[in-house]
Parts: structure tokens; sequence; C-alpha cells
């Protein structure tokens, strides 16, 4: 169980080698404000608290468990009445629960759901639209439970204290928009909005855009323009946690590309990814690369036992026919990144200037707007990884911006 | 422990394929139908002055690289520069002119400007317009290279009027049809010889989306508007001397054009304004490459004026 797996602040480990922990004891926890408790999810005796490797290939501190196969449950866990709750409980609970968006990035849902009290928001948009090619996880979850996604919704509505509720999904998903729309029929809180087949649909400020033709400005939050997203498995994990009292364990994630039986699958969060490819009938050709979230801006990872974390949308295996042959060249000014990037951002200009580490003229040309869809690089006829740029370029703006913060206080 | 099958690489891990090379090997596709009425108006001239600039390019491209120390790299960039500065020349310019020009054109304007993606002129409109402008500088050569026949073409030819010397000349008295200038018409530049095979090849490079329709739709329309309003017969002003030539293969090089969708329209505009300006008040033939090659270096500056609406802003 990695210890930061969340954007914000990691945790502290809770236990220490040698305790028996059971699934869904907290191993990991942080008083700061953007974190989120992290579970054991399996039952089993700790084996180690150390750093381990993530996904980025960075070493995170983490509690190593060995499963004692019998899932003993922590006891104390009971189904309740969300209706009966306040929204400030049921943000406790779902902080305590640790969830986090489950899409990719992770950010803790109780800060979300945790609005300024001088931004209302009218809309809880539920995003069904899936964030990248390739994953199918939100879409198998609209059909498997179109019943609980849409009280999961009048949950959000309620925690938030919205008006409506709006579920996005792309109009390549017939059967989970009609079945959706079938039980939504004259609702008068939630409705179905059909959303284009058009990567990156999914990113949150574009489905904000097509739902509620609202804009979320430069370096602003969805809260800005009265609208909380979060998407279907997000949405499925806090009624989990807050109507049944489970903290977020396990996820549902997509296993796809060359493995023998691809798939969705339900598992616990902590699994070594080389474990869950053998369960789907390992490697169906030599592996290339393995991705873990979705083929855009996932991470391709070099060793199997990197755990699932929260965040983890998708195991995507891939051949060597998908490794780039081309050489990157210089920027030959095509503009081809500029007519792709839903930001109306200079991509071009940003992967320039990061090449030669000119962050300061990267930021002017507004490298912390990119939300790094991938989008300028896959059109990019000169091969140039200009998202591998952004994320450096940001890393080092963002370290700029704290020692400014730093010195001025 | 590593698994050593595994690759890691920046995302996306999707590729498009279209790299720099295929995008050239479409350009040139694109010129093919030019070329050939080219080489079936002008015969053997059309096609040795082609492959002069070809080889030339080819030959100055691999001898940079051996200079400045770094890998020759692909080279089809390098074959559309010299086949570009070939369909500038009429098939009776002197041969030299299309060595100098691609020695200029890769050696100069590219590769002493850092290479392809660094250049501040489409390379071969500069190889073609260069000698041209320091002509006057070089007069004193020409009774020393004359007697050795250096300034003559190839091949003795027939040369006629081009159609916008005509023009201007005596209004549509003697110039072509409007259907001959479509079709097929010899005189001017090699890539002036059918004005149906340039758009055909522009259309295919839009379709292809290599090249975005601004800036030849800005350049053409403004040409139009602008000979229209001075009552200078547009249809013939916008077939003849270049301009179709100039406006899908020169003015939308990548390298030399704004990337921002305002920033085309404005450099197109301004290019046929320049165009016009030469046609109206200067000497026509190669008006239009000056207008393109004037432009150029104001692309990034363009761009920064232009840059797109942020979204939420």
């Amino acid at each position: 169980m990695l210890l930061s797996q969340h954007t914000g602040a990691p945790c502290e480990a809770t236990v220490k080698v040698g305790d028996r922990v059971l699934a869904g004891q907290k191993v990991g926890d942080c008083a700061a404000f953007i974190s989120a408790p992290v579970h054991a999810s399996v039952s089993g005796t700790v084996k180690a608290v150390e750093p381990r490797k993530n996904l980025t290939g960075a070493m995170v501190m983490s509690v190593v468990i060995a499963s004692d196969q019998e899932q003993e449950a922590l006891a104390g866990a009971e189904a309740r009445d969300w209706r009966a709750l306040s929204p400030d409980e049921m943000r406790k609970i779902v902080r305590e629960a640790g969830i986090v968006g489950l899409g990719g990035a992770a950010f803790p849902a109780s800060v979300k759901i945790a609005p300024p009290k001088d931004k209302p928001i009218d809309t809880v948009i539920i995003n069904g639209c899936e964030c990248e090619p390739f994953l199918t996880c939100d879409h198998a979850l609209m059909l498997a439970r179109p019943d609980d996604l849409i009280e999961a919704t009048r949950l959000l509505i309620k925690a938030v204290g919205a008006k409506v509720g709006r579920i996005g999904i792309e109009i390549n998903k017939p059967d989970a928009i009609s079945v959706l729309e079938g039980k939504l029929k004259d609702d008068p809180e939630i409705g179905v909005v059909q959303c284009e087949v058009k990567y990156p649909e999914g990113a949150e400020k574009q489905l904000i855009k097509t739902v509620l033709d609202r804009e979320v400005p430069p370096g602003k939050l969805p809260s800005e323009v009265g609208a909380l997203v979060h998407n279907v498995g997000t949405a499925l994990a806090i009624l989990d946690a807050v109507r049944e009292g489970k903290p977020l364990t396990r996820r549902v994630l997509t296993v796809t590309g060359a493995v023998k039986k691809p798939g969705n699958v339900d598992v616990p969060i902590g699994t070594p990814i080389g474990h869950i490819i053998e369960q789907c009938g390992g490697f169906a050709a030599d592996p290339g690369k393995v991705i873990l979230g979705g083929p855009m801006t996932g991470w391709a990872v070099d060793e199997l036992s990197i755990p699932v974390q929260k965040g983890t949308s998708g195991i995507v295996v891939l051949t060597k026919d998908y490794i780039e042959k081309n050489p990157t060249l210089a920027c030959v000014r095509c503009g081809k990144c500029v007519e792709a990037c839903p930001m109306g951002l200079m991509p071009n200009m940003i992967g320039i200037y990061a090449e030669k580490q000119r962050w300061d003229d990267a930021e002017r040309w507004n490298a912390m707007d990119c939300f790094e869809c991938g989008a300028c690089a896959f059109v990019c006829p000169s091969k140039r990884p200009i998202i591998d740029w952004v994320r450096r370029a940001k890393r080092a703006i963002n370290e700029k911006r704290r020692r400014q913060r730093e010195a001025k206080s | 422990m590593t698994d050593s099958r595994l690759f890691i690489t920046p995302p996306p891990h999707l590729k498009k394929g279209d790299a720099v090379a295929r995008a050239m090997r479409d350009v040139i596709l694109a010129l093919v139908p030019v070329t050939l009425v080219a080489f079936y108006l002008y015969r053997v001239n059309a096609v040795l002055m082609w492959a002069v600039c070809i080889v030339s390019a080819l030959l100055t491209h691999f001898a940079a690289s051996r200079l400045l120390g770094k890998k020759a790299g692909d080279i089809s960039s390098t074959v559309v520069t010299g086949w570009l500065l070939a369909l500038c020349f009429a098939p009776t310019s002197a041969w030299w002119l299309g060595v100098l020009g691609a020695v200029l054109a890769i050696g100069v304007a590219k590769e002493l400007m850092g290479g392809l993606g660094w250049n501040w002129f489409n390379p071969a409109l500069f190889g073609r317009i260069v000698p041209v402008v320091l002509a006057p500088l070089f007069v004193w050569l020409g009774p020393i290279l004359s007697p050795a026949r250096w300034s003559m073409s190839l091949v003795d030819a027939a040369s006629q009027a081009t159609p916008l010397a005509m023009l201007k000349g005596n209004g549509l008295a003697g110039a072509p049809s409007v259907t001959e200038l479509l079709t097929i018409y010899p005189g001017g530049a090699m890539g002036e010889v059918s004005a149906l095979a340039l758009i055909a090849g522009g259309a295919f490079l839009i379709f292809r989306k290599h090249i975005n329709w601004r800036i030849p739709v800005a350049i053409i329309g403004t040409v139009f508007v602008l000979t229209a309003v001075l009552g200078r017969h547009p249809v013939h002003q916008i077939l003849s001397g270049g301009l179709l030539l100039a406006a899908f293969f020169m003015a939308t090089d990548w390298v030399t054009a704004p990337v921002t969708d305002n920033g085309r329209l404005f450099f197109g505009i301004a290019i046929g304004v320049l165009v016009v300006l030469f046609r109206v008040f200067g000497a026509p033939p190669e008006g239009v490459g000056f207008s393109v090659l004037l432009m150029n270096p104001t692309a990034r500056w363009i761009d920064r004026m232009t840059r797109p609406k942020l979204f939420g802003q």
C-alpha cells in the first residue's frame, strides 16, 4: 500500500512491522487538508514499511502487507441512511474512507465536495465519458450499477447543496445512455447529457463546457462556475463509503491490449500489476510497453511488481510496434499542436522553452494551464515529447512558486 | 525488479505515424501534377533543371551536415526544397542558377540557420530571389563568364513573354484565356504552367491536413479583391505569375509561416497586399516571391501577436 497515491500531502504509516491488519483497516493517515488516508485492502501481516516504486518510477514510503488469504474485514462497517446525514458528516466519512478521484488525477474527493462558501455549486456532473481511449471501466460500471449511480448522484447533490445533476456520456456508449435515460425519464433532478466522442471530452473542464456551456477560467477550479465533477467510479466509491461504511480498498480498472483475456476487473488496491496481468491470461504477445492509466496520458512502467494505486484506471499492454522509432526533431512550426490543443495553448512554444529548461518562458506561454491530455504530442510530426516537457516545466514552476511563497512569509 | 522487455517512453503511447518525412512525401506527391505538365511542355529542359536543383540540394545537404559535424538525417525536406526551387525557374534559366540557388537554399537559408525548423526564410524562395537581389553586385562577372557560355541554359530554347508581362503591357489583348491558364499554358516558371495542377496539389495537402486553408485562401482572396477594385483582371491575376504556387506551396511552408489561425489569415492578407503592390508598381516576375520572403521573418512575431484565446478567458 503506497502511502502517497493521491494529489496532496503523503500519509504517515499508522501500523508497524509485525502488526496484523484487517481488510479496510487504516494503515496510513495525514492531518493535512488536501490528503487522503490509505487502508489495507487485504488482511495479513505488515512485512515492511519501506520505500517502494510507484508508477512514475519515484520511491514512495509504503506499507507492505503479506496477505493471509482470509480477507478478514474490519468489523463495524454497517449500512446507514445517507439522507439523514448532514453534508459535513458526509465529508468526514468520505475523507475517512480515503476516497480520491479514480479517473487518474487522484485528487481527494473530500476536498472537492467542500467548495468555498462564496462559490455555491448548482450542478453535479457525473463524468461517464471515460478520460481516455481504450478504457471502459466507467462504461462497465454504468451498466452494472445504474441504480447505485443515480443514488450516488443524489447523494452528491445533497452533499454540496446543488440543485440538479447531469450524467455526461459519450454517444459511443448507447447502451449506458438508454439504461440511464430509461431510469431517469421525467426525473426533475437528474438528466443524461449525450456528449460528442472526441478526446479529451472526459476532461473535467471540457465536460463542464459541454454540459453547462460554462468555461472554467485558467487556474481556477470547477466550483468557480458552480459545478462539481466526479467520474462514475468515484461517485460509486463515495456512495459505498457513505451508505455502507466501506473505505476505498478496491477499484475497477480496465486491462486491455496484448493480454489474453482483456476486460474490466475489480481488484484490491495494492495488487502488483503483474499478478493482474497473469489473472487476465498473461501477455498475448511479446510486450513492449505496459502502461498504467490510459494510452494518452498514462505512465509506462518497467516493473511488474508495481502496485495498483487508487488512480490507476487501466493497465494497457502494448507490443513493440507502439514504440516510436522516428527521432525527435526540432519544432517545424507546423502548428498542428496549436490546432489540437483544447485549452487554446501554444504547445510548440511551451515545448521549445521547456526543452531548453527555460521555465520562466514556459510559464509565460501558460504551461500551468495544460492538463496534459497529450493531443499535441499525438499530432506532432517532429515526435516531440511535449507532455514530458510540460510535466517537468510544471514541477519547476511549482517549485519556484513555493520558494516565492516561503520567501514572502 | 526490472522487466527487460518493457520500455519506458513518454506519453502519449498511441502514435499517429505522420512524421515529418511522411508529410514531405505528401508534398512531393502534390507537386507531381504540375511538374509533369512542365515536363510535357518543356521536355528535356525542364527535366534537366529539375534534376540539377534536386541533386545540388542533396549534395549541399550532405556537405553542410559534414562541415557542421551533424548527422545528415532525413533528406525528404531537402528534396522538397530542391523541387520547389526548380519550379521557380523558367526552363530556359541558366543551369548554374539552379546550383547557386540550391546552395543558398540548403546551405545558407536552412543549415546555417540551424537546420530544418530554425530557418527564417522559405529556403527555395531564398535560393531563387537572393541571386536576383544581389545580381547588380556581380554584373562585372558577366563579360568574363559569357564567352564560356556560362550564362546560357543547358539547351537553347525560345522563350516567350510570361502571361503576367502580357497583362501588364496591354490589358487582356494577347494574354492567354482563363481556360488556357487553368489547364496548360507555357510561359513563366515551370511551376506556373497549370493552375488546375497546382490547385489539385494544394487541395490534396489541405485534405491531408499538412497545410491549413487559411493562408492560401487569404492570399488568393486578397489579390482577387484588390485587383478587382483596381480593375486589373482579377481572375488572370490569380492564375498567373506563380501566385498559386506561392499560395499553396511557399507561403504555407510550416517553418516560415505563423501557426495560429488568426496569424495565418493576417499573414496571407499581408502577402496578398504586397503582391498587388509589386504588380501595380514594381517588376512582376518575382513579385510573389519577394512578398512571401518579406513576410517570412514576421511569422514568429505574428504568432506572439495572435495567441489563441485561452480556454476560460
